[in-house]
């Protein structure tokens, strides 16, 4: 008959040979393996100090005919400590779930029991099959002042212990991020980038409980970031970008009257439409559009010309050398 | 058979809804301020727990999704004549204890008191609209209460105001259900087989 035997870290074992005589002669193994003689004390194993190494299957068998006389499965392990409860509505108005975790292992098996009570109610929360550190209820009323109060604990072989959340309704609803995020540039436009995203799609009724959103945008090489605030609306057009520069952009959501906002969105990556850029000009083109408008020679305001490596003189009278080509191309025309 | 809602009357209930709902809005974020001012003032601690206090309109409700939009509107427009009923008696509380009205605390108890008279007549407005009888006021309100000690008036104060926003949160929900086409079939439902 095999037993499973649960001792903490650090505390000394004494494991007896099934029925026999503390005088019987027996040979004691682990996982197989002899166990040295100065660790009996007659037929009793005795393990000092143990720890997790230590568990496995002790044997015990009968010195001459080598019969077995007793099996064990020591698991060594540690009661539980307090564990980390959480519990939000990211479903809301359809109901909450809450989940949670031990913060250090017990290494031996543990079981979890929650409580829900809703002032003098009890509810029962129903446990997810995956994850499995999670129930979720289903919200019987709304608009409740009476707070919802949860008790968690956790039980093993070597001790329980347990904690409390007390939360109203509104505290709790945090909604999923947005999904969908998608970011383009603006053709012919090289300051703007049009942002669009969708509603979680576990937010199940955005028509009565519309969400709030948060955008935040800045340039790969920049830290500080850009925020702005939505009512409404899954999209929005950023008209400050810095023109060529790629961006990371992100979106959150809230419902719009109670609760906090969600995590950031996945991130996305958008730069900018640039202007394609222009290659120096024969004298034949130059000649053809001389008098067409001079404006369609003119770069638009963000967009540089050239790099400032490429700058030939100081102060004022610097000018860079491809523009430096194109003036005196213009020159050569009217000599 | 529900009979069609006009393409005016729609118009005219969603303008309504919208402007409830913003006028919801702006009530809840000055009873939340109110809230604050009124536990600071008072001396209360925030977290206090407060018993149900009779005569507020409780704004919890189950199966708040299956209510049919006569039935938002009547509950919504009851439990704000009872405010505006519970709100004059603070202002009046608040006067005996303080000897003036125009104190910042009194002041934001009437201009909410004055929001929450507004709201009542906006709901009047759009159970006129539903063609449904606005339902008498019974009498003048709830029966005036034993006369409470200071410290029980101002326990009770912190429900009332406590219940307050969270109607004014579920009747922004109220009125975006109302809002939706297909509420005007289920009122107008309920006005055709009401007796």
């Amino acid at each position: 008959e095999s037993h499973i035997q649960y001792e903490r870290v650090g505390a000394d074992v004494t494991m007896k040979c099934g029925s026999m005589d503390w005088d019987a002669a027996v040979t004691w193994t682990a996982n197989g393996t002899d166990i040295d003689e100065s660790h009996l004390n007659g037929s009793y194993l005795i393990l000092k100090n143990v720890d997790l190494s230590q568990s496995g299957q002790y044997s015990c068998y009968e010195g001459s005919s080598w019969h077995l006389k007793y099996q064990t499965y020591l698991r060594v392990g540690m009661p539980p400590k307090e564990p980390v409860l959480m519990c939000r509505s990211n479903n809301y108005p359809k109901g909450f779930y809450c989940s949670w975790h031990l913060p250090t292992p017990t290494y031996i098996p543990n079981s979890f029991n929650i409580s829900v009570i809703h002032g003098t109610k009890d509810m029962v929360c129903e446990k997810d099959a995956v994850p499995k550190n999670r129930c979720h209820i289903r919200y019987l009323q709304l608009f409740s002042t009476v707070k919802y109060k949860v008790t968690l604990t956790v039980t093993n072989a070597l001790g329980k212990n347990f904690t409390t959340l007390t939360f109203d309704e509104f505290a709790i609803v945090k909604p999923d991020p947005p999904e969908s995020v998608v970011a383009k540039p603006v053709p012919n436009n090289p300051r703007r980038l049009e942002v669009s995203w969708q509603n979680p799609s576990s937010w199940p009724d955005p028509e009565s409980f519309p969400l709030k959103f948060f955008l935040r945008y800045r340039p790969l090489i920049l830290d500080q970031w850009q925020h702005v605030e939505l009512s409404d609306g899954t999209s929005h057009t950023i008209t400050d970008a810095y023109a060529g520069k790629e961006y990371i952009i992100q979106v959150a959501a809230k419902d719009n009257d109670i609760g906090t906002w969600s995590d950031w969105s996945v991130a996305v990556h958008a730069t900018p439409w640039t202007e394609e850029p222009k290659h120096l000009t024969t004298e034949a083109q130059i000649t053809e559009t001389t008098s067409a408008s001079t404006s369609s020679f003119m770069a638009p305001p963000t967009t540089k010309i050239c790099d400032k490596g490429a700058m030939v003189g100081s102060g004022a009278v610097a000018v860079c050398w491809t523009a430096g080509l194109v003036v005196a191309a213009y020159s050569v025309l009217f000599i | 058979m529900a009979a069609a809602e006009s393409p005016s009357a729609a118009l005219r209930r969603r303008d309504l809804c919208s402007r409830g709902i913003r006028l919801a809005g702006k009530m809840r974020a000055d009873v939340v301020d109110l809230l604050d001012a009124y536990v600071e003032r008072q001396g209360l601690d925030a977290s206090a727990s407060v018993a149900a206090v009779e005569g507020v309109p409780p704004a919890a409700v189950e199966r708040w999704d299956e209510q049919t939009g006569t039935q938002r509107l009547l509950e919504n427009l009851a439990a704000y004549r009872a405010f505006r009923a519970l709100l004059a008696q603070m202002l009046e509380e608040q006067r005996e204890q303080l000897g003036e009205a125009d104190t910042g605390l009194g002041r934001a108890l009437a201009a909410v008191l004055l929001q929450v008279s507004a709201f009542a007549y906006h709901l009047e407005e759009l159970l006129r609209l539903e063609s449904r009888g606005i339902p008498g006021e019974e009498g003048d309100g709830p029966p005036p209460p034993p006369r409470l000690s200071l410290f029980e008036q101002k326990l009770r104060g912190l429900g009332v105001l406590r219940e307050l926003a969270q109607w004014a949160v579920r009747s922004a929900r109220d009125l975006r259900q109302l809002a939706k086409p297909s509420l005007a079939t289920d009122a107008a439902t309920s006005l055709a087989e009401s007796p």
